[in-house]
């Protein structure tokens, strides 16, 4: 792996769609790292526990449990500084929500309000932005720790990159005050600062009450209102997280298949990044084909000429496919910002079970 | 076999959805009048079948099939719209910091006028006797959204809103009017996420899985004896051995789902350079006899 090195940074960050293997290349960058001399943590926020799965461990568990790298061969590349460990994590954004609300709330009055809103109750696993926010709590937590030199953060299956990383803006947004002002103040008071839309808005969510016989004002402004006080110290950690982002040791890592829809939702991936002032490090590109076998080696070999027919359409079958898949590659190396690292990992041609499967990927990524 | 008017296709990112739907909407549309709905912002399933459908109305792509983009987003406009008569401010309210909030605090409204706006499109189709194929998110996103309206529920424990969560409810849940296909690959973990997702949708929303549709598989070429005979041949061998793995990997999924009473069909793994106009036919065919047929 030359162009990212992954000695040098405190914290990879991979991102990308749903299916692409992102939890297998989060996991195998951390054994690589770890192969490396490093002190490494992995954390998923992967509703579903694969890279435990994949990781061999079975708890469900929100702080870090030691991975045995039991028969994975050190790198001599790892030099002298050898403080090679693994520990892997799954955050709950749910529960660890809770707990910080719990933590945090002013007073235990104001703690129960906002666990027990309707809103909350209901909606909170799919409340904007909660899971993300929470992550980046518990990276600023992870990151602080002197004992671990690299952390490697798999995120969530994303449409949008952009949102994993904004999603403690956005929340911070909505528990804001002004937002209290805007939506949830008592008819009359602040009506002067009212803009037409906000007016608008309200008159929305006063319809909408009206239809539906819920009381959605009040409850989105009792939901807000409780967070008042906190809201400062979620914010100054949300601007730390923000800065995390952005340091030099941070490297963004996008992680795609070459399959064309992908692709095309990748280069969306980087354009937003870039917007955003975020650089991307480097580029994944997972189960690529490995090299194909040499034609001619058939003419040679002492097999039946039936053989050899099928062992021809084999490889034609799969050419095509590699073609298929270089083509793509090809569109993806263009749209590449300069500085932004195109790498491959090859098929391993079955599903990665075993760390030491997970070394052998973390070992192959390559520059492409 | 007697099918659901719509039908909602979604799997495992990587599975192949929008192209089992697109090829799905293409066999339905030789037997009748279908309407293949895009619910993927990049509207993938619909440029497969050579039509980019904008502002929610319909494009045609044959007599018998057409297509329509369909976006959360749209229906939350449509909804504010209704309610705030007035254009200027209704377009001017949505774009508005003030509104994110709302859509913050109440994320599974989006989903929710959505799920009404497919609701009322299947008594359409029921009306004019015509299918409706969904290329749905993700199967994690997919299940967020079918299980929006219980959410609501508990928000709402009565009134209009309660009523009309009832009434999606009753919809997704008749096997005649809604049921779900499943795409898989067949790999290990895309076959066990495809298992969840069929048993949550079932025990948690009511909602029955048509089929399970395995994707990209190959074809048989080597039999035992062959392959034992490559297997001095490095590459050749490894090649050959993994197109028969993944065949012989397929043959195990079929009774996986039976024995959770869903039927599966496998469609072949199409080796060539890109998925065109033919290929999807082909596949079309395919879900043709192997599942229009049954």
């Amino acid at each position: 792996m030359t162009s990212l090195d992954l000695r040098a940074q405190k914290l990879v960050i991979c991102l990308g769609p749903g299916g692409v293997g992102k939890t297998t290349i989060s996991a195998a960058l951390a054994v690589r790292a770890a192969t490396l001399g490093c002190a490494v943590d992995v954390m998923t926020v992967d509703p579903a526990p694969r890279l435990l799965d994949a990781l061999g461990l079975e708890a469900d568990s929100s702080e870090p449990v030691e991975v045995h790298l039991d028969g994975i061969r050190l790198s001599r590349r790892g030099g002298g500084s050898n403080r090679a460990r693994l520990r892997a994590l799954r955050l709950d954004p749910k529960r660890t929500f809770d707990s910080i609300i719990a933590r945090y709330a002013l007073s235990d009055a104001a703690r129960d309000t906002i666990l027990e809103n309707r809103i909350y109750r209901n909606l909170s696993g799919a409340l904007a932005g909660v899971g993300d926010y929470m992550a980046m709590e518990k990276l600023l937590e992870l990151a602080a720790n002197p004992d671990t030199d690299l952390l490697v953060l798999d995120t969530p299956p994303a449409t949008e990159a952009i949102d994993f990383l904004d999603a403690p803006r956005r929340l911070l947004e909505l528990l804001n005050s002004r937002a209290v002002s805007l939506l949830g103040a008592p008819a009359g008071l602040f009506r002067s600062q009212l803009r037409v839309v906000d007016v608008a808005a309200r008159a929305v969510l006063a319809a909408f009450d009206r239809v539906t016989g819920l009381n959605l004002l009040s409850d989105v402004q009792s939901f807000v209102r409780s967070f008042e006080g906190m809201y400062e110290g979620f914010s100054v950690r949300a601007a730390r997280a923000q800065d995390k982002l952005r340091a030099p040791d941070t490297a963004i890592v996008i992680v795609t298949t070459a399959e064309s829809s992908r692709i095309a939702q990748a280069r969306e991936f980087i354009g937003a990044l870039e917007s955003a002032g975020l650089r991307i490090s480097a580029m994944v590109v997972n189960r690529v084909l490995a090299e194909l076998p040499d034609v001619a080696q058939l003419s040679s070999a002492r097999i039946a000429p039936s053989l050899k027919k099928k062992l021809k359409r084999n490889l034609a079958d799969y050419a095509a496919l590699k073609t298929r898949e270089e083509f793509s590659l090809g569109a993806l190396r263009e749209s590449l910002p300069s500085g932004t690292a195109l790498m491959v990992a090859p098929d391993l041609g079955r599903e990665p079970r075993t760390i030491a499967d997970l070394a052998e990927i973390g070992r192959s990524i390559s520059d492409a | 076999m007697k099918l659901p008017r719509v039908l909602f296709v979604t799997g495992k990112g990587g599975t192949g959805k929008s192209t089992v739907a697109a090829a799905l909407a293409l066999a339905l549309s030789g037997r009748r009048p279908t309407t293949l709905a895009d619910l993927d912002r990049r509207l993938s399933a619909a440029a497969l079948l050579g039509a980019i459908p904008d502002n929610s109305a319909a494009v045609k792509v044959t007599d018998s099939l057409d297509v329509i983009a369909l976006t959360p987003r749209a229906e939350l406009e449509a909804f504010i719209e209704r309610i705030v008569p007035i254009r200027a401010i209704s377009r001017r309210m949505l774009r508005s910091a003030t509104f994110g909030y709302v859509t913050a605090a109440l994320p599974g409204l989006e989903a929710f006028l959505l799920l009404e706006r497919l609701r009322i499109m299947a008594g359409d189709a029921a009306l004019h006797d015509r299918y409706l194929v969904i290329d749905a998110p993700a199967s994690g996103s997919a299940v967020e959204l079918l299980s929006v309206s219980s959410g609501v529920k508990g928000i709402a424990p009565a009134g209009t809103l309660n009523r009309l969560a009832d009434s999606i409810d009753g919809f997704l849940g008749d096997a005649t009017r809604f049921g779900v296909v499943i795409t898989t690959t067949p790999e290990d973990l895309a076959v066990r996420e495809a298992l969840e997702t069929a048993a949550t949708i079932r025990d948690r929303l009511g909602v029955a899985t048509v089929a399970a549709i395995v994707n990209c598989v190959p074809d048989l070429l080597f039999d035992t004896a062959e392959l034992a005979a490559i297997s001095p041949l490095g590459g050749h061998a490894r090649l050959a051995i993994r197109r028969n793995a993944a065949h012989e990997q397929a043959a195990l999924v079929t009774p996986r789902f039976a024995d959770t009473g869903v039927m599966t069909v496998n469609l072949p793994m199409m080796f060539t350079t890109a998925i065109g106009s033919a290929e999807l036919k082909k596949l079309g065919r395919v879900l043709d006899a192997e599942l229009l047929d049954r």
